[in-house]
């Protein structure tokens, strides 16, 4: 990270300006044709003194059906620091266009669990430019500190995809991967998402992408239907896999099909305990009820004393 | 049928014993905890248990808690809470109802299991939240709703349809009234506390001192163990350390205006209808031993009485005092033989009026069927740390605040016993006497 160039803002940039702004881009762009910029930017965005808000905390945990603790679910933790995330990705000498982008992967270290009157300094950057084989995909990772500058709590990097953008000088795409052979388990859950699935999920998280709003607006942006939010469902899984998050560890999601809303999802969660019954790991995987499509999976692991920042 | 004699002698019951308690702090109605359902409290007071007794993974023998106010989708509350948890998913669990005795109850019930050698270790607990009370659709709409479910052809969810009027959409809200009689619990203590002829400024002063007392506790550090923060409350809400006797001698009467007695009850001699949760830690003396935890108190014994308050006969709220005279019988005790009396304040003339039936001689002869007064109790070993009138009362949560203060108290004194009485609604009473370790 050294030699990046740090960006402090002054407070937490709003989303919804972030979207018109970057729907403002695409419309000038195609006008213009793209731009020029083949690198990912160097800056760093940080915002310090950044604290949840109790309301909007209670209102994320009971949408998701965990109870509402003091500690943040490690989802809240991403949606408080997405707007930075965006920021970043909103900057004009970022290369990927921001809309239509497609959440590819999500990994999460917790440190510590985060407690929701900590003033927190969050920071932000791209990073890990890749070819893949249907356009070109980036980190973004988020750090959350405790204070300004302290100890190291939390640490999310999405992989996004730019569908359709190749860079020059950017690794060429990935050989094609060997067609996903997913035979759906016996189910240990059911989801039932209600069209309403999408927009009960931006109110909590403050994602107004119009994708998952409705129907009409999701088709105006090229999509089949309106879709659940991929974060909404990996959040519901990871409260399902650890209902008691207060504790250090890794959480990662890999996402496939995207999920139409409405839509019946079925989930099989799969825990493993060592020896002398202390937890070793949790996997889950969602697939479509009806078709057995996989939307998504990942794991659950827990973070022992030692493991923690590497810096 | 065996003649008697060849029945086995019954197994000695062996101890019950409070390890510890934790709870969060007590908030006002429509304070911080106000988006927060039973199952949010009770799981944040659990896990401030579970983390200070090191009760992660741990499989406890059975976890009961309940409330009072509770949504039906909460059927299962306990067993939910305990899901959430850090505790063992194989830790059984059960729901328990008794009004504002609710969490004595469960403290009861689970102590006596105990003594039975049922099992090793509990989590007696209970939650209330005024705030996040349940609403129900009216009877006509739920009736309609019933038949359109039942209802096979389009002609017969017509015919349900139809019978709905714009009255059915109008919800139904939780009160405080008696069923029976339609009077407010405060209304039927006004009745009582008219009866016994306490003044107001004898509640106002029992109010004042509960605040005083709980003030006191917190400024010497008495609840760093029995408590967790929640929501940004790090103290019960409703603590006024700065009230004074001509503060509370301001307010206006809320209860008893319309009787024929000068009415004395006001908000600040009142509870306030409150949000919270408590747990409580039971064991066995040996898994108390074998987890290397503290042994704070014995939970004795218990009793649970009711009056037949419909009528007038007795007041809403005085069931206790007819318990607590059968407990102390079965007990070989007095009044003399406590150190510490923990009388829950749901209003201060409760409390009060408690108090003068037992100094009664003609009542406690009548009525209680003793030969003279069961006695007086000392001021300064009543509610020394402070009760409801300053703490809040969230309904079920109030017996796991109670019983786990207490049994610090005894276990700091070092020796000796305490009363503990909790008024429920339904013309009832649960009393239990613990010993300190």
């Amino acid at each position: 990270m050294s030699g990046r160039e740090a960006v402090l803002l002054g407070e937490m940039p709003s989303l919804s300006k972030l979207y018109l702004n970057a729907a403002a881009v695409a419309a000038r762009s195609r006008v213009l044709g793209s731009g020029s910029v083949k690198t990912l930017p160097e800056a760093v965005h940080e915002v310090r003194g950044v604290r949840a808000d109790a309301e909007k905390l209670t209102a994320f945990q009971h949408l998701l059906g965990l109870p509402a603790r003091d500690w943040m679910p490690a989802g809240f933790v991403h949606v408080l620091g997405f707007p930075l995330a965006v920021s970043v990705m909103s900057r004009e000498d970022f290369p990927l266009p921001l809309l239509g982008m497609i959440h590819l992967r999500n990994r999460v270290e917790q440190f510590r669990p985060v407690h929701y009157t900590r003033d927190l300094t969050l920071r932000s950057w791209a990073d890990n430019v890749q070819g893949h084989r249907v356009g070109t995909q980036a980190d973004l990772v988020v750090e959350v500190r405790d204070g300004t500058g302290g100890e190291l709590l939390w640490r999310g990097v999405s992989t996004y995809l730019a569908r359709g953008v190749f860079l020059p000088g950017v690794d060429k795409p990935a050989p094609r991967r060997e067609p996903d052979d997913f035979s759906p388990p016996d189910p240990t859950a059911l989801w039932r998402l209600g069209p309403g699935t999408g927009r009960d999920y931006a109110a909590v998280s403050g994602d107004f992408n119009p994708i998952h709003l409705s129907t009409l607006t999701a088709r105006a942006l090229g999509m089949r239907g309106m879709l659940a939010h991929g974060m909404y469902l990996a959040s519901r899984a990871l409260g399902e896999a650890l209902p008691n998050d207060e504790r250090s560890f890794t959480w990662d999601v890999d996402f496939g099909a995207p999920v139409f809303l409405p839509s019946t999802v079925a989930l099989h969660f799969a825990d493993a305990e060592d020896a002398s019954g202390s937890w070793v790991r949790s996997d889950y995987a969602a697939w479509n009820a009806r078709t057995g499509r996989k939307h998504f999976s990942g794991s659950v692991l827990p973070l022992g004393p030692g493991s923690g920042s590497t810096e | 049928m065996a003649p008697q004699g060849s029945n086995p002698a019954p197994l000695p019951l062996r101890k019950a014993v409070v390890v510890g308690g934790n709870r969060i702090p007590f908030a006002r109605a429509g304070g911080p905890y106000t988006r927060s359902s039973n199952q949010d409290m009770l799981t944040a007071a659990l896990d401030g248990l579970v983390a200070r007794f090191g009760l992660q993974d741990e499989r406890i023998g059975e976890v009961a808690a309940g409330a009072v106010l509770k949504h039906s989708r909460d059927f299962n509350l306990t067993r939910e809470a305990v899901l959430g948890s850090a505790l063992a998913h194989e830790t059984p669990a059960y729901d328990l109802q008794q009004a504002c005795a609710t969490g004595l109850e469960t403290v009861v019930g689970l102590a006596n299991k105990i003594k039975l050698g049922q099992i090793d270790s509990a989590i007696a607990g209970g939650v209330d939240s005024a705030s996040d009370a349940p609403i129900a659709v009216s009877e006509g709409l739920r009736e309609v709703l019933l038949d359109l479910s039942r209802a096979r052809t389009a002609k017969q969810k017509l015919a349900a349809l139809s019978r709905l009027r714009p009255k059915d959409l109008a919800p139904n809200a939780p009160s405080t009234g008696e069923p029976r009689t339609g009077l407010s619990m405060g209304e039927h203590q006004a009745l009582t506390t008219a009866q016994w002829k306490i003044t107001r400024e004898a509640q106002d002063e029992l109010a004042l001192a509960s605040h005083r007392n709980l003030a006191a506790a917190y400024d010497r550090g008495f609840f760093d163990d029995l408590l967790t923060p929640y929501r940004g409350l790090t103290r019960d809400s409703n603590l006024r350390a700065d009230t004074s006797a001509e503060k509370l001698a301001k307010l206006q009467p809320v209860f008893g205006r319309s009787l024929g007695a000068e009415a004395t009850m006001t908000a600040g001699n009142s509870t306030p209808l409150t949000d919270g949760a408590s747990t409580v830690l039971l064991a066995s003396e040996d898994w108390a031993a074998a987890h290397d935890l503290p042994v704070l108190a014995d939970v004795v014994d218990a009793e649970a009485a009711a009056v037949d308050f419909v009528h007038g006969k007795d007041g809403l709220l005085m069931a206790p005092v007819f318990a607590v005279p059968r407990l102390l019988e079965r007990n070989g005790l007095t009044l003399a033989d406590f150190d510490f009396f923990e009388i829950h304040e749901a209003f201060a003339g409760t409390v009060l009026s408690t108090l003068a039936a037992w100094e009664d001689e003609e009542f406690c002869r009548t009525r209680l069927g003793l030969g003279g007064p069961l006695g007086s109790i000392d001021r300064a070993k009543l509610n020394v740390n402070g009760s409801s009138l300053a703490a809040g009362h969230p309904f079920a949560a109030t017996g796991g605040r109670i019983v786990a203060t207490l049994a610090k108290m005894l276990h700091e004194k070092g020796s000796g016993r305490g009363l503990i009485s909790v008024c429920a609604a339904g013309g009832q009473g649960v009393v239990a006497i613990l010993e300190a370790r």
